[in-house]
């Protein structure tokens, strides 16, 4: 697990005069960013639960505990969201969490390493992993059993078998 | 305007070769395409595709539900880098 707390949505701004806020989910699902509660902020701030109120253009409207007027939740602009890892479902064999793979080292089946996950992808074809050396270009590794035989979180190691390129 | 059936899909006759080379040689690899005009064919189940996006070759493997659909829907050509949060990745 290479975090103990994961960034789950950011307050755009004030809704309404009565303490309501503009609410960024970056969840997959957005309106289960109110599952993922207590909720802390970059700015200190400890919300013990979150409640959706509705939609607005482009994000949720909710109300945050300890917020109740508008100058609050103006204040609260541009505020970063954070979950802690554990309040993440359990999730079956062979599915990961994006956040658990960003950052873990990958070797090749020699025990070089090749670089770092930087990020994950879906462009539709399977989920791809790019990974990233110091001063290296990125590669991108289509995440598969053959490709990616070993992916172990808790020791935090990936091992990988890339595949020839055929010009 | 759709294309006339009669014609048959378009694949552009490198790609026909080098997966018909890729399946032969029966090595799992990449293979290398800039067209991304080509149509995916039933015979390209299970080969993996570089596809280029104008920048670099994005692994594509192709299953059977992607027949039909062009090499180019499956590597967009602009990245929007979001935040993980809690999105997964299934290994396939």
């Amino acid at each position: 697990m290479s975090e103990s707390r994961v960034i789950v949505g950011a307050v755009a701004g004030a809704f309404g005069v009565r303490g309501e806020v503009r609410l960024k989910s970056f969840c997959a699902e957005p309106d289960a960013i109110a599952e993922y509660a207590p909720l802390t902020s970059d700015r200190g701030h400890r919300f013990p639960s979150v409640r959706l109120t509705g939609r607005t253009s482009g994000a949720l409207t909710a109300r945050l505990d300890g917020i109740s007027t508008k100058e609050e939740a103006d204040a609260l602009k541009g505020a970063r969201l954070y979950a802690e890892r554990s309040r993440l479902p359990e999730l079956p064999e062979d599915e990961y969490y994006h956040a658990d793979l960003i950052g873990l080292p990958v070797f090749d089946a020699g025990g070089a390493e090749l670089g770092k996950v930087a990020a994950v992808y879906d462009h539709g074809a399977g989920d791809l992993l790019e990974i990233r050396a110091p001063g290296g270009k990125p590669r991108l590794l289509p995440f598969t059993r053959e490709a990616v035989p070993t992916v172990d979180i808790a020791s935090g190691r990936i091992v990988a078998d890339p595949p020839d390129e055929m010009e | 305007m759709a294309r006339s059936v009669w014609k048959g899909p378009f694949v552009d006759s490198y790609v026909l070769k080098k997966a018909e080379q890729s399946r032969e040689g029966g090595r799992k690899e990449v293979i290398k395409i800039w067209s991304r005009r080509s149509t995916i064919l039933p015979q390209f189940v299970g080969l993996t595709f570089g596809v280029y996006n104008g920048h670099k070759h994005i692994p594509v493997l192709v299953s059977e539900d992607m027949i039909g659909q062009k090499f180019g829907e499956y590597a967009p050509t602009r990245t929007y880098y979001g935040h993980a949060a809690d999105k997964k990745a299934k290994r396939k």
